[in-house]
């Protein structure tokens, strides 16, 4: 169990999140690779549906971001 | 989510810009640490779906 | 409640008779006990059919959408509020309607009634507030509001809060209220209580989708249960696949379900569907003052925006 690391679903909006991703991947900046990053066009494609389909095919947390 | 019984953190809200560069490896590794200290996602994660 | 009758049946023979609709949504005596049934009413002899008392529960609002016709329709308080939501959502035009206003007692819980007699029943009359029930030949009385649905029991909206005519004099609303005692007891407890709460509220569901076809809320073309590809829910009865039904029938409803009760009892295994709803109801309340379906012209909370929405949850 102590080398369990969780998955996390994560649902970044283009214009906002997704282009800090990038800038921070440009910029050579660490963290943490437990995210799986999901491009949403605007955070208001953000859907109930999509974080309760992540959890039940097993990710361990969801993060919506603008 | 959380009156349901989900444990509060699994879902995480944020709103960042993209010059936030900093900002965004912040509430990575603040989400991950939440998540972390929760623990694997029994609950809801369907049995029979497991790869 | 059952002087209201004569009155629907004359509004709606003038409504008829002057061509102002092309039919009345009512309802008539059910085949079984305590089962009244939704039955639209195109001619004026016809009207006989028509019946009011307290089993019709049914959200008649629910059989309005997209309909072209000029309907007369009779509504209850909660009724009338999903007609306003129709209204919002473009789902009707409010010229096309001529609503009669029933201020409503509240409708009796057949579940309740059911429990008590183990012969079944055969029959039921009501007067007033005296309910009597024929089982095997022996009648016995009850009280009506003892036995209302508990939205009923909790309900402050019995008038109609939209109506062209009135089948009767307004009635008092409710006053103090605990409306989400059964929401706060849940919010006490810890999250995997909580898990546990609603994993026992939902065993005995069997998806048979009552409770989405008897919400008014609910018209959309094609369900999120009956979508494939993708397919965000499994269709059998697995725990979770049943739990993600419900959560998301939920959150569909937030900031538009009236608390009418029609999924609870629509459920063929007495599930409480409401505790899913009620939670969001309150929060509806608590962060935007918001009830659904009060006037037709104001925008619901989750399509506007307020600088001064509640954003804490966001980092």
């Amino acid at each position: 169990m102590s080398d369990w690391e969780p998955k996390i679903a994560s649902f970044l909006c283009n214009w906002c999140s997704y282009g800090a991703a990038d800038l921070a991947g440009v910029g050579r900046m660490e963290y943490p690779p437990n995210i799986r990053v999901i491009r949403i066009p605007c955070t208001g494609r953000m859907s109930p549906k999509f974080f309760l389909a992540a959890l039940m095919q097993g990710a361990d947390g969801v993060w919506v971001s603008g | 989510m959380e009156h349901m019984g989900v444990e509060p953190g699994r879902l995480s809200f944020s709103w960042i810009s993209s010059a936030e560069s900093t900002k965004f490896v912040e509430v990575v590794k603040d989400v991950t640490a939440t998540v972390k200290a929760l623990g694997p996602n029994n609950n809801f994660k369907k049995a029979a779906k497991v790869a | 409640m059952l002087g209201y009758i004569d009155k629907i049946r004359e509004i709606s023979k003038r409504l008829l008779d002057e061509g102002r609709v092309d039919m009345i949504i009512g309802f008539r005596k059910g085949t079984i006990p305590m089962m009244n049934e939704p039955c639209f009413v195109k001619n004026s002899g016809e009207l006989s059919t028509l019946v009011w008392d307290s089993n019709c529960g049914i959200n008649l609002a629910n059989y309005l959408t997209d309909r072209k016709e000029k309907i007369g329709i009779v509504a209850k308080g909660c009724d009338s509020r999903n007609i306003v939501t129709h209204i919002i959502e473009n789902k009707i035009k409010r010229e096309k309607l001529v609503i009669i206003g029933i201020p409503c007692k509240g409708m009796i819980d057949k579940r309740k009634v059911a429990g008590m007699f183990e012969n079944g029943i055969d029959d039921i009359t009501e007067e007033d507030n005296i309910l009597r029930v024929k089982s095997r030949g022996v009648e016995t009385s009850l009280k009506k509001s003892d036995l209302l649905q508990e939205n009923c029991e909790l309900c402050i909206h019995r008038n109609p809060v939209i109506y062209d005519e009135l089948a009767g004099p307004l009635v008092e609303e409710q006053k103090d209220v605990d409306r989400y005692a059964d929401v706060r007891r849940i919010e006490a407890m810890t999250a995997p209580e909580k898990w546990e709460y609603f994993k026992d509220l939902i065993s005995p569901c069997i998806r048979c989708y009552a409770c989405r076809n008897a919400c008014p809320l609910c018209y959309c073309p094609t369900c999120f249960v009956d979508e494939s590809r993708p397919q965000w829910c499994g269709k059998g009865q697995d725990e979770i696949d049943t739990r993600t039904f419900h959560f998301l029938r939920a959150y569909h409803c937030a900031g538009r379900c009236t608390d009418c009760g029609a999924c609870e009892r629509a459920c063929p295994v007495g599930i409480k569907v409401r505790q899913f709803t009620s939670k969001l109801n309150k929060d509806c309340l608590d962060m935007f003052g918001w009830e659904a379906g009060l006037s037709p012209d104001q925008r619901p909370p989750l399509d506007t925006y307020k600088p001064a929405d509640p954003g804490d949850f966001i980092k």
